[in-house]
């Protein structure tokens, strides 16, 4: 160790000077460029603005925790992306790791690809803090760094996600229309809850419950938590209908084949019923919608990614940016559900539909990302 | 006579004269391949992230020299790191205070597991199971959602060449007096990690209780008839453990100014930790190796994953890839079965 502090510090170079101007974006005002895909979250979101940088650029994706299918498939879509003619030619050199879930790791990754020369680093953060260092070192290199999904608790930094709220709220939402154009105005609601402590499920249930309060109508909500996975959900919505026998409808804020299924297997009848974006799910509503399962389905797309990178290169290329984009929601309900389109027979169950973000250019359709080998970036 | 010395150091250290020799190997072609590789920033970069991990292996090292594990030690930097999140700000003597504190409360940890394991008599690996669930558990009482405000000097201080750190105190003239000149590019975590390995560990090393340790490793019924404190040992072992976790888990609540009881990161910390005592030549039946061969193990098990940055390889494969090379890193230690003149040897 010692060999090596020596020939580390002799052959050291005066690279990470203190006495450097700090740079990084300059906050102005309003609108950002493309507004119909880069949304400010609110009326209160600050714009940002980087020196514009000679392309093409190079990129990383930094990736935590790998393991399900959603970062899988997220991966696959950045890399599909970064082929997409739309960018390729503005891309020098794109990589992806995941650190998995390790801060430490995660952050020297980003400092490391700071180090190399990277121009913007795109992540999705293992913590909703410490990312104060990375930022700072961005910043004096002039490195946009774009975390999205899991943002973080800051707003120095560019990020992309969907509100969480309304996606909740549209939920609710169309569940009450379903539910009055049958004739109903109260009744018992099944909500199937997501991953205990996080932010996102917290958000979406607080949307939920905000729009069934303001209704007026006698809701009886019961609540059973299913952790967004299929598995999981399935077996508290099946213990839930053993206990309570019917429901006039259905909320489920992920695992919603599972939910479904459990409904079959329990020979309940088909209500209206709110879920994610998986393929499985989507197979389902399109089967029965017509029996009384009329869904709606909205999604945490994995083509967030994609957005994300986007929205980088649009930085880098001196435009005007929100500091929290809100990427639209990706909705689609019974009546607009196509074979090919919106959901594939031929796919997995457990792969999320929603990848288009047709008002961003982001058109990367299903098959296409399930088909991106790993021999074909190379 | 001095070749003779270095040739028996040799055959007595082979576990970790192959770990230092795959680090500096790893690490230097590591460096050749980046493109500002032999620099003060790729160094800083790679310090701050070994040094948690670092500091948790020094931890991890004391309870397999005993023949056991410490399945708590990620825990206990988790619980650490978040007891430093709430202390570690204000002014100077706050902070230096509450660094105190955290230090503290890791110790005292390590010395209830030495109890329980020595008054107990419970296994060393199922006790810190138990205390290492006891210890997330504390680490979400104290802080229930990431945050914490921990210094931001310290942070940029601490987390930098030792010139940013003179020149963040205004020390040393601002970090260019003449004196600081040769170590003015020496990331700050590297003198960290030296310093406790130095000041901590090669003291206990050579005390008789640290001698002890070994002793029991290798043959605890002869140390125990040869009248060494087996009790006192053991229990200064496990206490020992606590203070390591407690210092990698500071260095985890300054490196990221906040604390996250996260607790898959516990868990993928503690496994590592083995990893990196493994891969320092510490036999895992007790009794060999040091916490400077750990701190070595964690440096390999660090710069193995630098690499996927460097080069172009299948994100999905990665993970694939990095079990592979560390399965072939620790086999290395295996080759001593091949001189071995008598089967019996195998058994020690």
């Amino acid at each position: 160790m010692k060999a090596l502090l020596k020939l580390s510090t002799a052959v050291a170079v005066f690279a990470l000077s203190a006495h450097m101007a700090l740079a990084g974006p300059k906050a102005v005002s309003g609108p950002g460029a493309d507004p119909q895909c880069f949304k400010p979250w609110s009326n209160e979101t600050k714009f940002f603005q980087w020196d514009a940088k000679p392309g093409p650029y190079r990129i990383a994706v930094v990736n935590g925790f790998v393991g399900n299918t959603w970062r899988i498939q997220m991966i696959k879509t950045a890399k599909a992306f970064a082929e997409d003619p739309a960018i390729k030619d503005k891309i020098k050199e794109f990589k992806v790791v995941s650190t998995g879930t390790d801060a430490p790791a995660q952050l020297g990754a980003i400092e490391d690809f700071i180090n190399q020369g990277f121009d913007a680093i795109v992540t999705i953060a293992v913590s909703p803090d410490g990312f104060d260092r990375v930022i700072r070192l961005a910043d004096k290199n002039n490195v946009v760094i774009v975390p999205f999904d899991n943002v973080l608790d800051t707003d120095k930094v560019m990020q992309v996600n969907e509100d969480q709220l309304a996606m909740g709220r549209t939920w609710a939402e169309f569940v009450l229309k379903e539910l009055k154009a049958e004739g109903k105005t109260s009744g018992k609601i099944l909500e199937v809850r997501g991953l205990p402590g996080n932010s996102v499920d917290r958000d979406r249930s607080i949307g939920i419950h905000e729009v069934l309060d303001a209704s007026g109508g006698n809701w009886e909500v019961i609540q059973v938590v299913g952790n967004w996975d299929d598995g999981t959900a399935q077996k508290v919505s099946a213990d839930a209908i053993a206990v309570h026998g019917k429901f006039d409808a259905v909320i489920a804020q992920g695992g919603t084949t599972g939910v479904v299924q459990a409904l079959l297997d329990a020979e309940h009848p088909m209500v209206p019923i709110a879920g994610e974006s998986e393929n499985g799910y989507r197979k389902l509503v399109a089967k029965y919608a017509d029996k009384g399962l009329k869904g709606i389905s909205i999604g945490q797309s994995p083509g967030l990614v994609a957005i994300s990178m986007k929205a980088a290169i649009s930085a880098l290329e001196g435009n005007v940016m929100p500091q929290l984009i809100s990427v639209p929601l990706p909705v689609a309900d019974y009546t607009e559900l196509k074979d090919g389109v919106n959901y594939w027979t031929d796919l997995p169950d457990n792969f999320f539909t929603v990848n288009e973000f047709p008002p961003c250019g982001v058109n990367i359709s299903g098959p296409a990302i399930m088909s991106q080998s790993e021999a074909d970036v190379k | 006579m001095r070749g003779t010395n270095l040739k028996r150091w040799l055959l007595q250290n082979v576990g970790f004269g192959t770990a230092l020799l795959l680090l500096a190997v790893l690490y230097i072609s590591y460096n050749m391949m980046h493109p500002r590789g032999f620099s003060s920033a790729v160094a800083v970069q790679n310090a701050n992230e070994t040094a948690a991990i670092a500091f948790v292996a020094m931890a991890q090292t004391l309870p397999v020299l005993l023949g056991g594990l410490d399945l708590s030690v990620g825990a206990v930097m988790t619980l650490t790191s978040c007891i430093a999140s709430h202390l570690v700000s204000g002014s100077p003597a706050q902070i230096l205070l509450g660094m105190v504190l955290t230090l503290l409360s890791g110790t005292a940890f390590g010395l209830m597991n030495g109890l329980i394991v020595v008054y107990g008599r419970i296994q060393p690996i199922i006790a810190t199971l138990a205390t290492g669930a006891v210890a997330v558990g504390l680490a979400l009482l104290v802080r229930p959602k990431p945050g914490g405000d921990v210094d931001g000097d310290l942070n940029w201080a601490l987390t930098n060449s030792v010139f940013d750190f003179a020149d963040t105190y205004g020390l040393a003239d601002g970090g260019n007096a003449w004196w600081l000149r040769p170590i003015a590019n020496v990331p700050v975590p590297v003198i960290l990690v030296a310093l406790i390995a130095i000041l901590v560990w090669v003291p206990f090393r050579r005390s008789v209780t640290g001698r002890t340790v070994y002793a029991i490793g290798s043959a605890e019924g002869p140390a125990f008839m040869s009248g060494l404190p087996i009790h006192r040992a053991k229990i200064a072992a496990f206490t020992m453990g606590g203070f390591f976790a407690a210092c990698g888990g500071l260095y985890l609540a300054i490196q990221t100014s906040s604390g996250n009881a996260d607790i898959q990161q516990a868990g993928a910390y503690t496994l590592n930790s083995i990893a990196a005592v493994v891969l320092g030549g510490t036999s895992l039946l007790g009794g060999i190796g040091s916490a400077i061969g750990s701190i070595v193990g964690a440096m390999i098990l660090r710069v193995i994953s630098f690499y996927f940055r460097i080069l172009d390889i299948d994100p999905l494969l990665q993970p694939l890839i990095e079990g592979v090379v560390l399965l072939v890193a620790v086999s290395f230690g295996a080759f001593r079965t091949l001189r071995v003149k008598n089967k019996l040897d195998l058994f020690r």
